[in-house]
């Protein structure tokens, strides 16, 4: 079996006297789907971040390849290979699809930053790597803006890959889409999982979409890790138990129905 | 399978977005309002001047104060498509005014002897750069609006030019310099004519001639050429090269041009930079030009430069703007603003109701360009 391509290991993170994350491990494969799940505030969003090199952790080691990594700053994790999709996907959209796509990292001749752009280059760039992904654009010189929520999904999920993003972090990428986007942005994930060298960490709400796509599953809550395995490991009931924290679904029924209960009564 | 069917399966997303010919395609261009608003102008002036607005000197006049207005209005423009604003741009003019005569008067600071028109003219650059980097330094570190930041500029730097005036000099205004250009290069660079050969050739083919049959006007304001030097690099930096991409990001996302790497603090404190040198030029090309110094030069020249920037399709939120844009704007302004003295029938405020109706037209056009190249989003 091959070795994780991420591993974090006792992972540690407080934020003064606020324990965000409490000795959380994680194991992330190439060619993989891992489905990070949890509630609001069980840690995900501060486990990217570290992972993305947004913040460093209090204790404990991330390695990438087996090599333990420290990051000091979003660039160098990207440098590492990791390549964050957040939740508002760091889109301008009022530029256009080739200049997001090659935002920070312009092709130019000459000084920089007063190089001059290659527009032609990039544009052809842009609208092949977007056909590679599954989007035929017609005009890579249209304004963001005019995208759909999938499509600016995938365009995100593009630019990671085509940058060098061995790992990639979708943060909620199928929130706050229509059901038929968010089967486009579940395909496009697919695609890259295809492709056999990508680790995918693929952060949601969302039980359905994360049996939909996901190979591994690893659960939060209150920064600890409450549960982790394959497909084939996790039954339904458990996926759903773990979702909610732990607490068994049986009872949020009826906690809801009391609720309800309390007003006639 | 039927054909309905096939053809629905067909269907993207991208094909929902209405093909547009090349006409419709340019209303989503931010220059096209001020470009119609401009040959609107243009015509409305020839003819009510009778063409006088176009003849030789008109043409001179005119194009000396468009220039003004296009040299302060084109670093607001950049400034505010990176999402920030300069309101000390007037006072920094009469700072830079100020410093530049005071030194060919008085001598440089420290007793380091005569000023020279070059030696002046730098050492007043390395101040108003200076204090553009520290607007800008301010407005990036303290995360305040640069709204505010600049307001306290704009008092602040009036004050500063009026008390310097009356301790070294006495008086808040400077007049009778030497007439540098005369001599020096370096002046006439900046107050001189240029383009003295386009007048020649008018005269050679038969226009330009005065009531004795001599060339009447022999060139252009210097400051034309400057006008139009900082416009083409304006464009080529914002539509053509990596930091004008920047620019745009800055203004438009800023969170999302950092989390891509853009150096958006840099991209804002270089543009407030920019916006000092264009005031630091339109002073020394007034200073050079008239060889006088007043302490009240350049005021209000800031809300001018705003409003020229959004009449030339510049977005007030940012991420959107035009250089050609502003350059239409400025002479749509200059034009106007002169028009008092080749129409003698009209009353000279109509300027400031022109001004006032053109700019909110501008804001609701804006607004609707910007709600077409984002799909009405």
């Amino acid at each position: 079996m091959q070795s994780p391509f991420v591993r974090l290991e006792n992972v540690v993170k407080r934020f003064g006297p606020f324990t965000a994350l409490n000795g959380v491990n994680l194991s992330v494969f190439r060619g993989e789907i891992h489905a990070l799940l949890g509630d609001n505030g069980a840690g995900k969003s501060t486990l990217i971040k570290i992972l993305a090199g947004v913040h460093r952790p209090t204790s404990g080691t991330i390695y990438i390849a087996d090599d333990p990594v420290s990051f000091v700053s979003p660039r160098e994790a990207s440098e590492a290979g990791i390549g964050t999709v957040y939740q508002d996907l760091a889109l301008n959209q009022l530029l256009s699809v080739t200049r997001n796509f090659f935002m920070g990292r312009e092709l130019y001749w000459g000084p920089r930053p007063f190089g001059l752009l290659r527009l032609e280059e990039m544009d052809r760039i842009t609208h092949d790597e977007m056909i590679k992904i599954g989007i035929n654009i017609s005009d890579p010189r249209q304004a963001v803006g005019t995208m759909s929520g999938g499509q600016r999904q995938t365009l995100a999920i593009a630019r990671a890959i085509y940058f060098g993003a061995k790992v990639l972090i979708l943060d909620e990428p199928t929130s706050a889409l229509g059901q038929k986007q968010q089967m486009e942005v579940l395909k496009t994930m697919m695609r890259v999982r295809a492709r056999g060298d990508i680790a995918i960490i693929f952060i949601t709400h969302n039980e359905i979409h994360s049996k939909l796509v996901a190979d591994r599953f690893t659960f939060l809550a209150l920064g600890e890790v409450i549960g982790s395995g394959t497909h084939a490991d996790l039954a339904h009931g458990d996926i759903r138990t773990l979702m909610a924290g732990g607490v068994e679904m049986r009872d949020l029924e009826a906690e809801v129905a009391d609720a309800a209960g309390s007003r006639s009564g | 399978m039927s054909t309905a069917q096939a053809g629905r399966q067909g269907r993207s997303e991208a094909d929902r977005r209405r093909r547009e010919g090349g006409l419709s395609g340019l209303k989503r261009r931010p220059e096209v309002g001020a470009l119609i608003v401009m040959l609107a102008v243009v015509l409305a002036i020839g003819f009510a001047s009778n063409g006088n607005a176009f003849n030789a000197l008109g043409l001179k006049n005119n194009l000396s104060i468009i220039a003004q207005f296009g040299i302060i209005a084109t670093g607001a423009c950049l400034l505010m498509i990176a999402g920030e604003f300069d309101l000390s741009i007037g006072s920094m003019i009469g700072f830079a005014g100020m410093s530049m005569a005071m030194m060919l008067k008085w001598g440089l600071p420290f007793g380091l002897g005569e000023a020279t028109p070059a030696t002046a003219f730098f050492i007043t650059l390395a101040m108003t750069l200076a204090l553009g980097f520290l607007i800008g330094f301010i407005v990036t570190r303290s995360k305040l609006t640069s709204f505010i930041v600049t307001l306290a500029f704009l008092f602040f730097l009036r004050g500063v030019t009026e008390v310097a005036f009356r301790v070294i000099n006495q008086s808040t205004q400077i007049s009778g310099l030497p007439d540098f250009k005369q001599d020096s290069w370096f002046a006439d660079l900046f107050g001189g004519e240029a383009l003295s050969w386009i007048y020649s050739l008018w005269f050679a083919f038969g226009g330009n001639v005065n009531r004795f049959g001599a060339q009447w006007v022999s060139g252009l304001d210097a400051r034309v050429v400057w006008w139009v030097v900082i416009s083409i690099f304006a464009y080529v930096v914002l539509s053509r090269t990596q930091a004008g991409n920047w620019i745009f990001a800055t203004g438009d996302n800023r969170e999302s041009a950092r989390a891509n790497g853009v150096p958006v603090e840099w991209v804002r404190i270089g543009l407030f930079m920019f916006t000092a040198f264009c005031a630091t030029v339109f002073a020394a090309c007034q200073v050079f030009d008239t060889n006088t110094a007043d302490a009240a030069k350049g005021n209000l020249k800031e809300l001018e430069a705003v409003a020229i920037a959004v009449v030339g399709g510049t977005l007030m939120t940012g991420g959107f703007g035009s250089v050609i844009g502003v350059f239409c704007g400025a002479i749509t302004f200059g034009l106007v603003a002169n028009a008092v003295f080749f129409i003698p029938s009209i009353d000279g405020s109509y300027y400031r109701v022109f001004v006032g109706v053109v700019l909110l037209t501008a804001v609701f056009l804006n607004e609707s360009v910007r709600k077409r190249i984002t799909g009405g989003i």
